[in-house]
Parts: structure tokens; sequence; C-alpha cells
């Protein structure tokens, strides 16, 4: 099969750091955006990643009105949109259900996840959408999905949009499984507390034809850990299998890979493990988590963190690991200051419930 | 683009509430694991029993997904109760399926769709690619079970609460013969289900390759 390329040609992204180019500089900066918040846990302080602002639809909007006008068409009418999201609308369903104590104003559609794809819809006439939801790899999927699309020749366009936010079930829900930190995580740090849950929307113009400012999407790979629903493989077989997977993809050597976004989100066994497949099958590529930054914006994480690739291979500039004091595991190569060096091959990994794992391999265009 | 599909088996269920004998006990010997099956696990390991699937890429789609782990969650923080963990991680979308991996053993891929009531139709048009870029076969299944109490708050038009369908598919060499799928539905199943379902019923009504746009 004749395999068509895809480019990144234009993105837009919100965080608790912002937009797409103050983002960049909190984390070339090293400085965390995380805040500490004492309204979710009845009053325990817990370190969350939130957007300033209270109309997160308004942002989304913003978003890909912003991708829009970036690009090359005038309008998404033969662009397919594909969302990555596991929180949808249960922040709405949650707000009608506190209050109400019934079901009764909570309506079916604004619950769904495609309550994102559904709003998309309303605004930019897409050729046509949807909606991948498998947890915190869910934006990851979409932009595999994505790039398969491409490859066989079925759009020119795709929008992948991944976006989450904040919401009761998913910050008592991960506090349930005791993996929350009351402070901005540390990252593969020896001593860390665990993840920060937070907020995020990014969105990302896929197509077929490179521009002056394309970084391509060379490899996918995915695969299940067959292990336990949340925690991962101890022995990293999962995240190995889909960084091999991408990495076959795209017809590259695991020397040629000069930088891992790590899915790093700070919890003891994601960190372990993911340092641990990163060391069975890499010889000292460098290696930090933005998370230390953002925080885990769950099913937008890797819409985001492919972002954050692009930036890193343009700007020829690999970021740090922030809030590393001393290495949990030494072999791996944990970047303590940022490094300025030509980079042509970018990992980013996302893993979630399920042993669901994904990694994304981007290439800059020399 | 159009592709033409051989679908190699296919079944469907539903029920007007609970669906019983779901077959758990033989399908799941281990108790610790049957016992933190969700409903829609329970049904999608059923379905992907009745087809014979035993392993490999899995497309799985739910509008609603875990409906009752979700409300346990909300009314646990409610009513200030303590959250399950076990609940918690029932609560995502992928979690049918990554039970199908826990079971069997399966390494593969998994892609969750859940795109409202079009999720079984798009999930389906994904495990098309799925098929088309692998060459492999695809178990490609959807499920919903919205069976909560007071469900009739914000329900008034499905009439089974719980239902789901599954395909088994791959590419067809040839698009000569296939057909296009029926369009219509049971009355009051879930729109999040008919195209799965309508492949099924075509299925067993003697119909073994499709066609559709990816």
């Amino acid at each position: 099969m004749i395999k068509n390329r895809t480019f990144i040609n234009i993105y837009s992204s919100y965080s608790c750091a912002g937009n797409t180019k103050t983002l960049m500089e909190a984390i070339y900066a090293k400085e965390s955006k995380i805040t500490i918040d004492t309204n979710y846990l009845n009053g325990l302080p817990v370190a969350l990643g939130k957007i300033l602002s209270d109309n997160f639809f308004e942002l989304l909007r913003s978003c890909v009105e912003e991708v829009l006008e970036k690009s090359n068409l005038e309008n998404f009418n033969d662009t397919l949109l594909i969302v990555g999201s596991s929180v949808g609308g249960m922040k709405e369903s949650e707000k009608h259900y506190f209050k109400d104590k019934s079901y009764t104003n909570i309506h079916y559609k604004k619950h769904c996840i495609s309550v994102i794809e559904d709003f998309l819809q309303d605004n930019f006439s897409f050729a046509a959408t949807r909606s991948v939801s498998t947890a915190c790899t869910s934006s990851a999927n979409a932009l595999i999905l994505a790039k398969r699309l491409m490859n066989v020749g079925a759009y020119k366009n795709i929008l992948v949009v991944g976006a989450d936010s904040l919401c009761y079930t998913t910050v008592c829900g991960f506090y349930a499984l005791g993996v929350l930190s009351s402070k901005p995580c540390t990252p593969f740090n020896e001593v860390r507390e665990g993840m920060n849950v937070a907020e995020g929307i990014a969105a990302l113009l896929l197509q077929n034809k490179p521009n002056e400012q394309s970084i391509e999407i060379v490899g996918v790979g995915a695969s299940s850990d067959a292990y336990h629903m949340t925690n991962p493989d101890p022995e990293g077989k999962g995240a190995i299998k889909a960084m091999q997977n991408a990495l076959e993809d795209a017809n590259i050597q695991v020397t040629e890979v000069d930088y891992i976004n790590a899915h790093g989100t700070g919890t003891q066994a994601n960190d372990a493990v993911e340092a641990l497949a990163i060391k069975k099958l890499f010889n000292g590529v460098a290696v930090s988590s933005t998370k230390a930054i953002t925080g885990h914006t769950l099913g937008a994480a890797a819409a985001l963190e492919a972002i954050i690739s692009c930036e890193i291979l343009k700007r020829g500039k690999l970021p740090a690991q922030t809030a590393l004091v001393k290495a949990e595991n030494e072999s791996i190569h944990l970047l303590q200051e940022c490094q300025e060096k030509e980079i042509n091959y970018v990992l980013s990994n996302s893993f979630a419930f399920g042993g669901n794992n994904a990694s994304l391999l981007f290439r800059r265009l020399k | 683009m159009r592709v033409a599909l051989n679908i190699l088996s296919a079944t469907k269920i539903y029920a007007s509430k609970k669906i019983e004998n779901l077959d758990e006990k033989r399908i799941v010997p281990k108790m610790m694991l049957r016992r933190r099956l969700t409903r829609n696990a329970k049904i999608m390991l059923y379905l992907a029993d009745k087809c014979g699937f035993k392993g490999g890429k899995i497309v799985y789609a739910s509008a609603f997904g875990e409906l009752q782990s979700t409300v346990g969650i909300t009314t646990a923080i409610l009513e200030e109760e303590s959250i399950s963990p076990t609940m918690f991680q029932n609560s995502v979308y992928n979690a049918p399926p990554s039970y199908f991996s826990l079971l069997y053993g399966d390494t593969d891929e998994i892609i969750t769709i859940s795109s409202g009531m079009k999720s079984s139709d798009e999930a389906l048009k994904t495990a098309a690619l799925q098929a088309l870029i692998s060459g492999e076969q695809i178990l490609c299944v959807a499920s919903e079970s919205i069976d909560i109490p007071n469900i009739e708050q914000v329900n008034n038009c499905v009439e089974f609460l719980e239902s789901g369908a599954a395909v088994v598919l791959e590419i067809a060499q040839l698009q000569k013969g296939a057909k296009e799928i029926q369009k219509g539905s049971l009355d009051g199943l879930i729109s999040s289900i008919v195209t799965l379902f309508n492949v099924a019923s075509m299925y067993e009504n003697g119909v073994n390759k499709i066609i559709l746009d990816l």
C-alpha cells in the first residue's frame, strides 16, 4: 500500500500555561503553572492545572478558529474532525446533578463525550466528525486514526482536537486511587507525591501537503498491556511495544530519536515503568515530561504534547525536566538543563487506564 | 473512500432492562476478575465470545459509556462518601475492551469511539480503517447499558435499556456483491448501536459482504 504522508501544518492550544507561546516560555523557563486548590476535596489542598477562564467552550471555539484563520482553508467543509476526550460533558452533568439531586435538567447530548464534537460541528460545519475516548490516550488515538486515514488517502485535511475540562469526577476519582499530589508534580524524581489533574485544549490541522512550518507525523504505535486496569505492566512490555510500533511505522532506528516527551505523570507506578521501558529500548536518548508545567490534561494530553513536540522540533531546543532534584532511575538521560541542538525526531508517549498505550513519532522537515 | 468488508461473524442482543444470562461464569472463570466487570464489559465479552473472537484489534463503541460507574461516583461526591477505586477505573469508556484484553491476554490495539448517537457508525468506519491498514480481522463491538435508577428522568425514547451488537470483519478484495448497510431500526433501540445492529441483522439474513465510506 502506498502511504500518503501526514503533516501537522497549523495548531493552537490552551492550558494552565496559557497559549502555545506562553506554554513554551514556561517549559523552557522551568516554571510550573500548577496551582493549589481547596475546592474539590472539601478543603484538602490539591495541585491542579486550571485554565484561567470559566468558559471552556468559548476557548475551544477560539482555538479552532485560530487554526482555521492561519490555515490555507476557507472553511472546514472538506475537513474531518476527530476529537479525543475522556471527560466530555461530565462537568455540565455534575453541575445539574449536584444542584438538583436528579437528572431532570441534564440533556443527554450534553453529557456525552460527543458534546465537544457537536459543539464544533455547530460552529464550523465539518465534512464529518468522530470522537475517540480511551481515557488518557484519547487524543493520541485520535492522532493515530488521523494519520492512518491520511495514509490511505481518505482525507486531505483532518483537524484533531484534544479537549478535557476539570471536573469533580476526575479529581475525586484520582484522589480515591491515591495518586494525586498536593504540590506541583515532580516527574521521574526519586521523591514524588503523584500527579496533577489538569484541563487543556489542543487543536492540530493535519494535511497531506506540507507548508513552510510543517512537522511530519512519521510513525504511530499502539498496544495494550493486558496486565491491570490501572497499574502498568511492571516490565514495561506494553509501553515498549507501542514505542517499537511507532518506530517500525516510521521505519527508523532507536538511535535516530533525539528526544522523548514522556507520559511522565509523576505517579509512582507510571514513572518507574516508563523509565524502565525507555531504558530497555533506547540508549541514552534525552527525556523529559512537560506535565511538570501543564499537569496531566487527560484525554487532551497527547494532542497538547504533540504541539509541544512540534515546537521543540522547530525551535531546536530540548526542554529540561522541571522540578528534578534526584532521578529515581539514573540510567535514563533526564535533561537537567534545556539544550539547543539540531533535533530531527521526537517521540511522545501516552498511557491510559486499561493498559492502553500509544506513541507518536514526529519529524522536522529539512 | 469506499471499502468492502467481509463479515466473518456477527451477533446482537437487547433487553428492556437487564440482559439475563450473559454466561459470565463460563466466559470469565476467574471470580476476582468477573466481580469487577461493568455491565457493558459483560455484554461486550458475551458478544465477542458469540463471535468466536479471542484476540486481535478491537474497536469498541458506546455513547454513554459506563453510566452506572459515573452515577456511583457523582452520587458518592454529592453525599460526601468515599469513592470506590474500582468504580473510578471502571468509569472510562475503554473499560469493556480493556477487560477483554485482561481476560484473553490480548496486547493488540484497542480504540473506543464515542460519537453520540452515531457511535457504532463511526466505530464501523474506524474498524474498516484498522482492517485496511493491518490486513487483519477486527472485532467491532458496540454496547449501551443505561439501566440505572431514575433513568426515566432523562430517557423517554429508549425502550431497551441494555443492548449490544458485534461484528468480526476483514477487508474484501472485491467490492462486487457488497451490500449497503440497511437503514431503519428496531423501535425502541438506542440509536448509538443501530448501524452495527443492522449489520448483525443482515449477517443473520445471509449477507456477508458490506460496503461503506471510510
